[in-house]
């Protein structure tokens, strides 16, 4: 018997059964909407090895579906990078240090919304917020503190910082010329993702314009004096947790990168020169085969933008790179402990995806920031399937899997034509000021709520599995004096630092600004004078105006 | 029906996490609801000025940052200092169990954490903003009686051989109401009056229902203890009146309206019996 004979076979054999015992659903469906068939066969896999040539090749090899690396975990695993941060510079780096003993190997930092949105400590809008989500950071002296005896030369450190990026990376370059490191030692991330700031997060400062504009300022500077920093990840793990699908969450931050590319040729960078340090930020969510083709799909569909678009040359130009974060979203208040297990399922699909770094969500973060025993069973859980599993023996162990494949390439495809739309919109900074990604992402959110409500969608625990009369875990209190202690701190820093060298540095600032020269330098030197968070980014929101966005 | 319950959702402070705002702001439009959304980084006072200048009966706060505490119970306080305490604040958001506690006692209704249903918060306002404590005092008094129900005619003559012929029902009173530029003719159905209504002039309210529909269903008329009080009470209730006062209708009875845009397209009538009336036999 031929193949298509037995599978014909099979098919009316198994639907006779079905029609007398009848499947859990009439249809099934991935989240992104992709139907999901009984069986997948080698007829929806990978066809022949010249297929496999063009669409997989080899790890290491364009178009890199199987991985930027020939050996991927086989030669180092992935970085394990907890995000940290609460209240003071002091109590983080005490964070941070807990998570290096830990055998964390990265630091990834967590500002609070002042900080994130260029306010200092003091200002009136930061009641109530200093602290909350992330550190607070409103001078070099902060920084300082948050980053003592942290070696910056050995130690990769990656910041969630977007509008205010520039002042932030500031920082941090003037702590390790102070550390005596050499700024092409340094190693980190800045997320400098504007974009999705418009989109999806709401911490945005200015216009889009002059925020491009320094973005690429940002590029350029680096990639002359900070060879190793990655300048920009480019972020689809907020998008997602607004509430978009996984296609949405490809299509959306590639568009995004695109957009980023565009206009750092715009600027005059040739490609290469920017392109190998960008990086990528997905989110890993629940459904698990369909993450997996995600981040498989994400590598050949950038390899293949970066070259046939942009004419990269560079292999690194064309391989991405991205971190993951296990979905917030996802997380129930109810029975916390339950969340234990879907970041664990959650974090092997990132792993099977091939992420270069990954953080982990704790338990209790429906309720609270984490506490330090929770963010211990979180990075204990990549731990385990770092070391105990066998997971990273081998390189791309999906590959092959008729289904993965058959949902790689849907994916790819459904992307590919939001992509083709919002180039018909005129680019993704067009679409965004059209309110197109916001609506989709928001059409999206409201669906997934109803689904869950008409329970097509069970959460355990939520709409199913609950239990009467839970008891709340001990939870993380950031405390509420930490406001007045960093007003007062602030009070003394401007008191005694030089007043001549502060308003040189700032009206300096404030003409390169005005101007076309790259304003990092004049961040630098602010930085150096004790120039405050606030009083630089309000400099730049005298120069380029406040981004307010219409309402949909 | 009153018209739709007005809910402000709110953002205050600076946390920009809106998916939550923004879902039940979509969920509550389409459980009947008016919702307006301030949009992000709202100061407590700026959406008690926003909540009062667009007269909303609720406002559903949210945060996600952390800052509930500090933020949520300022804008009960700003409320108060206003005068405005019988809106209804609501929050919702990543709280846990003990501040939901501390800001119930600092007078927010209720806190909806991640995992609510939709129709549960819905269901909340409509059971707890102002519309539903009006208070005995302000009850409309219905006599649980439908005192008439009016149908306008281009001519009485015409459309009477219906009523009393086919349905074999019997005139008891007949009137010209001069300032409504009104003929009426009552028939008796049971308990119930209907009353036909022709126009006498061109520039007749009536004659302008006539010319638009051909006649039809005009208004009902439910009988109350005291139509002054019945129609502050609609209105209270977040109803438009066309009559702010009673005024006397036929049968020397006070009457008044409350506009049909409120009630679903029916124009509704209060009235009152007087030592006036005319009584039908």
């Amino acid at each position: 018997m031929g193949f298509d004979e037995a599978m014909n076979s099979w098919s009316e054999r198994t639907d006779e059964r079905v029609r007398k015992r009848p499947e859990r659903k009439n249809e099934f469906y991935t989240h992104s909407g992709i139907p999901i068939r009984r069986v997948y066969t080698p007829q929806d896999g990978i066809k022949s090895q010249e297929e496999y040539l063009e669409k997989l090749g080899f790890p290491g090899d364009y178009p890199y579906t199987r991985g930027g690396q020939p050996t991927m975990y086989r030669g180092r695993l992935w970085t394990m990078r907890q995000y940290a941060g609460f209240g003071s510079a002091k109590e983080t780096n005490k964070r941070f240090r807990y998570l290096l003993e830990q055998g964390q190997t990265g630091l990834s930092t967590a500002f609070d919304l002042p900080t994130q949105i260029g306010y200092d400590a003091s200002h009136d809008f930061a009641k109530g917020e200093v602290g909350k989500v992330g550190v607070s950071i409103s001078s070099l002296l902060d920084m300082e503190t948050l980053l003592h005896e942290i070696p910056l030369d050995k130690v990769s450190t990656s910041m969630t910082i977007n509008a205010p990026a520039a002042v932030l990376l500031a920082m941090y370059l003037v702590v390790a010329e102070r550390q005596g490191v050499s700024w092409d030692e340094v190693s980190g991330t800045i997320q400098n993702d504007i974009l999705k700031e418009y989109v999806a997060r709401g911490t945005y400062i200015f216009p889009p314009k002059p925020s491009m504009r320094l973005i690429t300022d940002i590029f350029q500077f680096c990639a002359e004096n900070v060879p190793k920093w990655n300048t920009i990840s480019i972020s689809g793990y907020h998008i997602r947790e607004a509430g978009s699908t996984a296609v949405q969450e490809l299509a959306f931050t590639l568009s995004n990168a695109i957009a980023y590319v565009e206009a750092a040729i715009d600027a005059g960078l040739p490609v290469d020169s920017f392109a190998p340090r960008l990086s990528f930020f997905f989110n890993a969510h629940n459904n698990f085969f369909e993450e997996i083709a995600k981040f498989r799909a994400a590598r050949r569909m950038w390899a293949k933008i970066m070259k046939e678009r942009f004419g990269a040359v560079h292999p690194k130009s064309m391989q991405l790179r991205f971190h993951t974060q296990t979905a917030g979203s996802t997380l129930t208040a109810q029975q916390p402990d339950n969340n234990i297990v879907r970041v664990a399922v959650q974090a092997l699909s990132a792993v099977l995806g091939g992420t270069q770094s990954l953080h982990t969500n704790s338990r209790d973060e429906a309720l609270a920031l984490p506490t330090e025993q929770s963010a211990r069973i979180a990075l204990r859980t990549q731990q385990i399937l770092a070391y105990e599993n066998g997971i990273s023996e081998t390189v791309d162990p999906m590959a092959g899997s008729y289904y993965v494949e058959s949902l790689t390439d849907e994916l790819e495809r459904r992307a590919a034509s939001y992509i083709d739309y919002i180039d018909e919109l005129g680019g993704a900074v067009s679409a965004i000021e059209q309110g197109y990604m916001q609506k989709e992402i928001h059409r999206a959110a409201y669906e997934t709520q109803r689904s869950i409500e008409n329970r097509d969608e069970i959460v355990v625990g939520v709409n199913d599995f609950r239990i009467q009369d839970e008891v709340q875990p001990d939870l993380l209190k950031v405390d509420p004096r930490l406001s007045e202690e960093q007003k007062a701190q602030l009070n003394e820093l401007r008191a005694t630092r030089s007043q001549d060298q502060w308003q040189r540095s700032l009206d300096e600032l404030r003409e390169a600004a005005k101007g076309t020269k790259n304003v990092m330098p004049y961040i630098l030197n602010a930085v150096r004078a004790y120039a405050t968070t606030g009083e630089i980014c309000d400099v730049l929101r005298d120069v380029f105006g406040e981004y307010t966005p219409p309402l949909y | 029906m009153a018209q739709p319950i007005r809910v402000l959702v709110a953002k205050p402070g600076l946390d920009g996490h809106d998916r939550g705002a923004l879902v039940i702001a979509q969920g509550l439009r389409d459980e009947g609801f008016e919702v307006i959304y301030t949009g992000l980084r709202q100061t407590p006072l700026q959406i008690v000025a926003t909540a009062i200048q667009e007269d909303v009966a609720c406002i559903g706060l949210s945060s996600l940052s952390g800052a509930h505490m500090e933020l949520f119970p300022e804008v009960v306080r700003l409320l108060r200092e206003r005068q405005a305490e019988d809106i209804l604040v609501i929050g919702g958001g990543v709280v846990p169990d003990e501040d939901r506690k501390a800001l119930l006692e600092q007078g927010i209704a209720e806190v909806f954490t991640p995992g609510t249903k939709i129709q549960e918060v819905a269901e909340f306002i409509r059971s707890h903003v102002r519309f539903d404590s009006l208070g005995e005092d302000t009850e409309v008094g219905l006599t649980n009686k439908v005192d008439h129900v009016a149908i306008a005619v281009p001519r009485i003559a015409d459309a009477l051989p219906f009523y009393t012929q086919v349905l074999k029902l019997s005139v008891v009173h007949e009137e010209v109401i001069h300032d409504q530029q009104v003929k009426a003719v009552f028939v008796k159905a049971g308990d119930v009056h209907i009353e036909l209504l022709e126009p006498t002039a061109e520039s007749s309210p009536i004659a302008k229902f006539v010319q638009q529909k051909g006649g039809g269903l005009h208004h009902i008329a439910y009988e109350v203890k005291d139509a002054a009080d019945a129609l502050a009470a609609a209105e209270q209730a977040g109803f438009r009146l066309i009559d702010k006062k009673p005024r006397f209708g036929g049968r020397g009875k006070l009457i008044g309206f409350v506009h049909p845009k409120d009630t679903n397209g029916v124009l509704v009538e209060f009235c009152q019996l007087t030592t006036e009336e005319v009584h039908a036999p």
